[in-house]
């Protein structure tokens, strides 16, 4: 990892040059990533730390680790953190097409464009004709809307793009940003392995680019992929990883880089969402939600992921955090997809599905491929026992993402609600294939299994098993594991799991019916195999329950009792001979 | 914005409505209709056009243009020519307007408009009138972009005619239509901005439109080049898989591949309605032909379609149907299980929005559709829950139509794969019948699930499904003995109570055969007058006026489709093949019961009358038949021959009967040349066709191991002929397969007598004897007669009179039916039993014995069974000899000898074996 002050200088040129490329959102986010490197403490005036509040900060001031500071030996970055400006002063013509650009008057820009033949001006007429087409696509999306549904607009400017960009390309005086937009027009053309390649190159020769990152990474579905690419290394890279780690839900090794970049980038609000993003997914909620006041505390505008710190708000159930929160996103911009999302959030929490449905629609309207809406949608369904419109959008989800398996596991749960579990099954497996390490999803399958239509208990038995072996947070595994084993006459196995149970309840200092029943089975099957001591105890911790449970134990003790008293002899030289 | 009407208007749309327009007006034309049936024929013409289903896109002006041509006549030029110049004439959105409004004159029942002479007055209701109003409807509704929208398509759909081939018509439209086009847009655009000045936006998109246009025209071939790389890219298979099947007739091509990703977008769907019917005859096309249509020919056209209507879930059913029969497990499952997440197993014709509310989802259809395909690939217990849950489902939805059909596929799974399994599920949960317990046995079970899917069926009048149940019924009454206690023990004691029911077969047989005059009140759906609308349209080569009588070879296939949509169009396809398989039943039935003419007649008329409309694996099963047939009567040579054109034809039926044949005849001929090496691997292979799965494939698994055993039993194994024996004998007892059983009985009696123990094998032989009997299998039991009457013979001279008697009481039965094998065996025992006879003498009455072996030994050496051959000349030579027939004798002896050569020495050289 480069010094701190060179990770600056290089954020600094590169957002001048990718804001000189109207290249808005790339320099965004560098520009945030600037901010987000620690201000040396000597240096630091008011002003700037504005948005390096919160706690972290203050624990990090004391904290004095500057190991960061050294680059360590051995990494071989990118070494030219400028790149060579081919025009240091830009014409006439480029400064009224960039007007023109951001006024959002695209075909102007490119017209003003047509006959210049500087990189810089080639690039900015050729992006600003990809986006006229973006924005008629859209248009068009609206307009062609036909009776059995949208078909798909298509950008009409991406073929004459691709000719001129391939053609600049084979003549080798392409820049960076030209094979950046090069590798859209590809992947909106679907030809995503030269897509791949030329993204590469982009971001090998100027790294400091996010979009070609995260367009890169769009492209990376498989960790086989994203092996095979090769990346020269620098300070940029590591996010790249950070975040197809946590696409491919490689969450802890996403967390470990993130926590990495954080040495440098301590106050990145980026990092701290997609740290949020990748405990979320780990269901850590406590920490997302922890993560998410003080980024809010920071950046109250922000709505980009806080759909997500409302899903956790959602499952803790805080009413009202939930609808302040909604409350501000609504103020901030009320027209995105994340804020319908949050109000569809708050309105289930309060029980009012139609309206949460709803909010859910709006925010599909202005995103269909907003994953999260279709599956939430589902949810609310769900709830709404409309299950043919909750496994429609559910299915939906899985057709943009099929590798969602929320949506998998919804569409099993409505097909079970509507008696088919065999049917359902299909699904359960689905889930499990792609989040083999849930127990939820293990248990829904057992719980298929061993309904009593298919009761089929020897796979219940194996789903229960894996979901014991996963971290099974509400203790349905085990419980479940002992019954069916009892059911099944195997007393040992049964008599093994209850114990573990048992213990686990112990430890969680968790009390409950399943208790009795554990101890109660453990009381009899000990003294079925003689083991009078062990049942003994077993059955003087049932005296401390109410309940029927309390009488058998005391007329067991008085059984147990009687029969060691009258053949205390007999026991011993039968049965241990 | 068009969500609300399924149909959407479109520059194809627009021509219909001038040609309906010359149509209806016709003193408007210059050159009027010179006759009342050229009038008619353009009438029928857009018919056919709004009713079509041959494609899944609208034509383009070029191929109408053609096809106007083609049906016009001498007016052809004119109406091209009128064609052309008024959709051309169309330049700005009044235009449109204009031409709509006055569209709505030619509908009937609007008294505004002035009538002239001659004019045809369309009925708002008929269908013409019908298509002409909701074109005007869907004009109506379209807002300013949409209009905009479609003078951009219209112009591009003109404009690709106009500079591509300048059809000579044109010439009367003055100079360069290009010009005079652009030359109104622009005047056009002025107005505009004059009239919708704050409309800023839309003009904008115009000028884009034709900027786009020329650009488009400028610009084709590179665009065609970069089209083509994606699709290289999207879809690396397809290019080399279509070169090999590319001249599959059953799916249509769309006209260029590179319509498939058209930039420009001016490709369009047909209506909902024709879309659907595209899909409903593709999907017959791909059950009746199975795996001979092109998988990936028809993938790219479902993604087209996939594309161009995302709504339309029935695309995912044909995935499923596709990748069903070219046996892709993974990607049936997936497809099927979209297209009823999708559609909740309601999709219907008029597309119905997926957001409401509605609770009359039907998911039970799912789970039936889901057993048939564990069904189809071999997965017996998962099917059977799956149907299970569709019963119990469609018992809670109270869907009883679905609830017989689910009935009726598990009767079908059941009989299928009547083994063990079925019984243990069935037993525990399967709810309808759980009283009986689970002692009762699968073919008890299944008898009563017939009789209940049967009673359903009835009361719902479902008549396909009657029919086809007693379809079923025919089956299991042929295959299953009757019993109404449990089976204690065999042999002749028990076997009063066990026996078939022929008259039961032909009942249920010629119940279903009601079907057909059942059928007249059933309203037949989209299919027929669509079918006839495409039908006509593929056929317009064809001279007009007399349609069906013209008889041309050229247009083979299109004609038979044609002839059969115009003459019986009220039966459809799938009562035609339930009918067809009733045949195939009555085929089956006879060879059952030993009627070889009858069963051949059965199978001729099934050939001749239902291939068409049944699937090629049962033809290819007909087929199988006949060749069969052929072999027993005709030799080996014939069947060969017949076998080549049949694998000819079936060439990619999946797991084909005609390779079961195949290596059949072949073990039959190995073993009668005595090739027994060749015999074993034969029968090895056949063994290794069959599933490894215990009680599925019984049938094959049966053939195999009884070919086994007589290919040890010609190699004079018999200890272990007997074994093999043994353990099919048990097998069968244990899956319920009696009917088979008399055949294994009458192989041990065989074995024995072979063995040399006549007393052995004679319990054997009358075990046989009295299934056969009660199972009414009249050929097999003369076999066994004749069997029996061999062990007799063999067990001393004294028995020879008593043998006669039994050969003489077999040979009509032999004799009318048997094939050239038995007839033969018949003849030599007759003479062997004379000869042996003391009271017989050669001198009296030598004929006797002569002539049976005579015409054995012709009919042995067609079937190159050297080792009978060479019993029946060594019997003729011994006769010769006692006769003094010196010259004849050298003969017979001659012959022998070739023969014991022939069977010593198994030549490699096989000249049939190069046949195939």
């Amino acid at each position: 990892m480069s010094s701190r002050e060179s990770c600056r200088s290089e954020l600094r040129t590169a957002i001048r040059q990718l804001n000189d490329r109207c290249l808005y959102s790339a320099s965004k986010w560098a520009a945030e990533q600037l901010v987000g490197i620690e201000q040396d403490p000597a240096k630091f005036t008011p002003s700037n730390t504005r948005f390096q509040r919160g706690s972290s900060s203050i624990r990090r001031r004391f904290h004095t680790n500057d190991v960061t500071s050294t680059p360590p030996a051995g990494v071989s970055y990118v070494s030219t953190p400028v790149m060579e400006e081919d025009e240091v002063v830009d014409g006439d013509f480029y400064l009224l097409a960039k007007s023109y650009f951001d006024c959002r008057e695209y075909r102007r820009a490119a017209h003003v464009l047509q006959d210049q033949t500087g990189k810089k001006a080639t690039f900015l007429r050729c992006y600003a004709l990809y986006l006229a087409g973006e924005k008629r696509k859209e248009e068009e999306m609206i307009e062609l809307e036909g009776p059995l549904g949208k078909s798909d607009a298509v950008n009409r400017e991406v073929a004459s793009l691709e000719r001129e960009l391939s053609i600049l390309r084979k003549n080798g005086i392409i820049d960076p940003f030209g094979l950046y937009l090069y590798g859209l027009v590809l992947i909106e053309k679907g030809n995503q392995n030269l897509a791949r390649t030329v993204l590469m190159e982009s971001v090998n020769s100027y790294p400091w680019n996010w979009s070609a990152w995260s367009e890169l990474q769009s492209l990376c579905t498989t960790i086989e992929i994203l092996n095979s690419l090769t990346l020269s290394n620098h300070w940029m890279k590591e996010f790249f990883l950070a975040s197809a780690y946590q696409e491919l839900r490689m969450h802890n090794e996403s967390l470990t880089k993130y926590e990495h970049l954080q040495n440098t980038f301590s106050f990145s609000n980026y990092i701290r969402a997609q740290i949020a993003k990748a405990q979320y997914c780990l269901r850590e909620f406590e920490q997302v939600e922890v993560i998410f006041e003080e980024l809010l505390r920071n950046d109250p505008y922000r709505v980009e992921d806080v759909d997500m710190y409302s899903n956790v708000l959602y499952a803790k159930e805080c009413f009202s955090a939930l609808s302040y929160l909604a409350h501000r996103v609504f103020m901030t911009d009320k027209y995105r997809p994340e804020s319908c999302c949050i109000i569809g959030n708050y309105y289930s929490l309060k029980g009012q599905h139609e309206k949460s449905v709803l909010y859910f629609r709006r925010a599909l309207k202005l995103n269909k491929n907003y994953l999260s809406a279709w599956t939430l949608m589902g949810h609310e369904y769900v709830e709404m026992k409309n299950t043919p419109a909750a496994i429609d959008a559910y299915r939906r989800a899985v057709d943009i993402n099929p590798r969602d398996y929320r949506a998998w596991y919804g569409l099993g749960q409505a097909y079970e609600m509507m008696g088919m579990p065999f049917y359902a099954l299909h699904y359960f497996k689905k889930s499990v294939f792609l989040q083999s390490n849930d127990s939820r999803l293990w248990i829904a399958m057992a719980q298929c299994y061993e309904t009593d239509q298919l009761h089929m208990l020897e796979e219940a038995i194996k789903c229960y098993r894996r979901a014991a072996s996963c971290n099974d947070r509400e203790a349905i595994a085990l419980h479940q594991l002992a019954k069916l084993h009892a059911e099944l006459g195997r007393s040992e196995e049964a008599a093994l799991y209850y114990k573990k149970d048992l213990e686990r309840m112990e430890a969680e200092e968790r009390e409950g019916p399943n208790m009795v029943e554990a101890l109660l089975f453990l009381a009899q099957h000990c003294r079925e195999q003689k083991r009078f001591e062990e049942a003994e105890v077993y059955c003087t911790r049932l005296l401390d329950y109410t309940g029927p449970e309390k009488e058998t134990a005391k007329s067991m003790l008085r059984g147990m009792r009687t029969a060691e008293s009258s053949f205390p002899l007999m026991d011993i030289e039968h049965f241990h001979p | 914005m068009a969500a609300a009407s399924a149909f959407a208007i479109t520059p194809h749309k627009v021509s219909v409505c001038v040609l309906l327009q010359m149509y209806a007006l016709p003193t408007q034309a210059t050159p009027p209709f010179s006759s009342v049936s050229q009038h008619n024929r353009l009438g029928l013409y857009i018919l056919s056009l709004t009713k079509s289903y041959d494609d899944i896109l609208e034509p383009k002006l070029e191929d109408l243009i053609s096809q106007l041509r083609e049906i016009g006549g001498s007016l052809g030029p004119w109406l091209i020519d009128h064609l052309t110049s008024r959709v051309s004439s169309l330049s700005s959105p009044d235009d449109l307007f204009t031409f709509f409004s006055e569209m709505r004159g030619i509908l009937g029942g609007s008294d505004s408009v002035v009538i002239e002479d001659n004019q045809v007055i369309l009925d708002p209701n008929s269908i013409l009138g019908m298509f002409l109003r909701r074109c005007v409807l869907a004009f109506n509704v379209l807002s300013f972009e949409g209009v905009c929208h479609l003078l951009t398509n219209i112009g591009i759909y003109c404009k690709e005619v106009l500079s591509n081939c300048m059809p000579y018509e044109l010439h009367r439209l003055d100079g360069s239509s290009n010009d005079l086009e652009s030359l109104s847009e622009c005047e056009n655009m002025d107005l505009e901005n004059f009239v919708f000045g704050k409309v800023n936006e839309e003009i904008e998109e115009r000028k884009e439109a034709t900027e786009r246009v020329s650009f488009h025209l400028h610009a084709t071939q590179a665009i065609c080049g970069l089209v083509e790389d994606v699709e290289v890219v999207t879809d690396p298979r397809s290019k080399h898989h279509d070169k090999g099947t590319e001249d599959c007739p059953h799916v249509h091509h769309p006209g260029t591949e590179s319509q498939d990703v058209d930039p420009y977008g001016e490709v369009f769907l047909r209506t909902n309605w024709q879309v659907q019917g595209y899909l409903m005859e593709q999907a017959d096309a791909i059950e009746k032909h199975g795996g001979s249509v092109s998988f990936n020919t028809f993938e790219l056209i479902l993604r087209q379609i996939k594309k161009l209507a995302p709504e339309l879930h029935r695309v995912h059913y044909l995935h499923y149907l596709n990748s069903l029969y070219h046996d892709d497990y993974f990607a049936a499952v997936e497809n099927l299980h979209c297209y009823f997440d999708y559609s909740a197993g309601i999709e219907g014709f008029d597309f119905v929005p997926p957001s409401g509310s509605n609770n009359s989802a039907r998911y039970e259809i799912a789970l039936l559709c889901l057993g048939m395909m564990h069904f189809y690939f071999g997965h017996p217990k998962q099917a059977l829950l799956v149907l299970t849950e569709a019963v119990r489902i469609s018992q809670v939805q109270s869907n009883d139509s679905c609830l017989a059909y689910t009935l009726a596929a598990i009767c079908n799974l059941s009989s299928e794969i009547g083994s063990s399994i079925t019984a243990g599920i069935l037993g525990t949960s399967y709810s309808p019948e759980t009283s009986m317990g689970s002692s009762v046995s699968v073919a008890q079970q299944l008898f009563v699930l017939l009789k209940e899917s049967l009673k359903r069926a009835e009361s719902l009048k479902l008549k396909r499904l009657v029919a086809s149940n007693h379809l079923a019924m025919a089956k299991f009454d042929l295959m299953h003995v009757h019993v109404q206690r449990p089976l204690l023990s065999f042999g002749p004691k028990a076997s009063m109570r066990l026996k078939t029911c022929p008259v039961n077969v032909c009942k249920e047989l010629r119940l279903c055969s009601h079907l057909i005059s059942e059928f007249a009140s059933e309203t037949s759906t989209v299919a027929t007058d669509g079918a006839f609308s495409t039908a006509w349209l593929k056929n317009l080569t064809k001279p007009m006026g007399s349609l069906v009588l013209t008889q041309e070879n050229e247009s083979g296939e299109n004609f038979h489709a044609l002839q059969f949509c115009a003459q019986s169009s009220s039966i459809p396809r799938s009562v035609l093949q339930i009918l067809g398989s009733s045949y195939l039943l009555r085929a089956s039935a006879w060879e059952t019961y030993g009627s070889a003419p009858l069963a051949r007649i059965n199978a001729l008329v099934y050939a001749t009358c239902f291939t068409d409309s049944s699937s090629s694996s049962d033809t290819a099963l007909v087929h199988a038949k006949l060749i069969q047939h052929l072999a027993a009567f005709q030799g080996y040579k014939e069947a060969f021959s017949a076998l080549k054109v049949a694998e000819e034809r079936f060439l990619s039926v999946s797991r084909s009967v005609l390779l079961v044949l195949k290596l059949q005849l072949l073990h039959e001929r190995a073993l009668h040349r005595g090739h027994l090496k060749l015999a074993q691997q034969v029968c090895d292979e056949l063994g290794v066709l069959a599933s490894s799965v215990m009680g599925v494939d019984m049938e094959l698994k049966r053939e195999a191991s009884l070919r086994h055993a007589r290919t040890l039993l010609a190699a004079k194994q018999f200890s272990e002929a007997a074994a093999v024996a043994h353990s099919l004998f048990c097998m069968c007892y244990k899956f319920n397969m009696q009917v088979e059983n008399a055949t294994i009985l009458l192989l041990l009696a065989e074995i024995h007598k072979k063995s040399g123990n006549a007393v052995l094998g004679l319990p054997y032989a009358l075990a046989s004897l009295s299934f056969c009997q009660s199972f009414n299998l009249d050929l097999l039991k003369a076999s066994a007669t004749l069997t029996l009457a061999e062990l007799w013979l063999s067990l001393g001279s004294n028995h020879a009179k008593r043998a006669l008697t039994l050969i003489h009481g077999a040979l009509p039965m032999i004799l009318g039916h048997g094939g050239l094998e038995l007839r033969a065996r018949a003849r030599i025992a007759e003479s062997k039993c004379y000869l042996s006879d003391p009271s017989y003498s050669v001198f009296e009455d030598s004929e006797v014995v002569l002539d049976p072996l005579r015409q054995a030994s012709d009919e042995l050496q067609v079937l190159e069974y050297h080792e009978l051959a060479a019993e029946g000349f060594y019997l003729m030579a011994i006769i010769f000899d006692k006769l003094g027939k010196l010259e004849e004798r050298e003969e017979a002896a001659a012959s022998f000898k070739k023969h014991v050569m022939a069977l010593e020495n198994p030549q490699d050289e096989d000249p049939l074996l190069n046949l195939l």
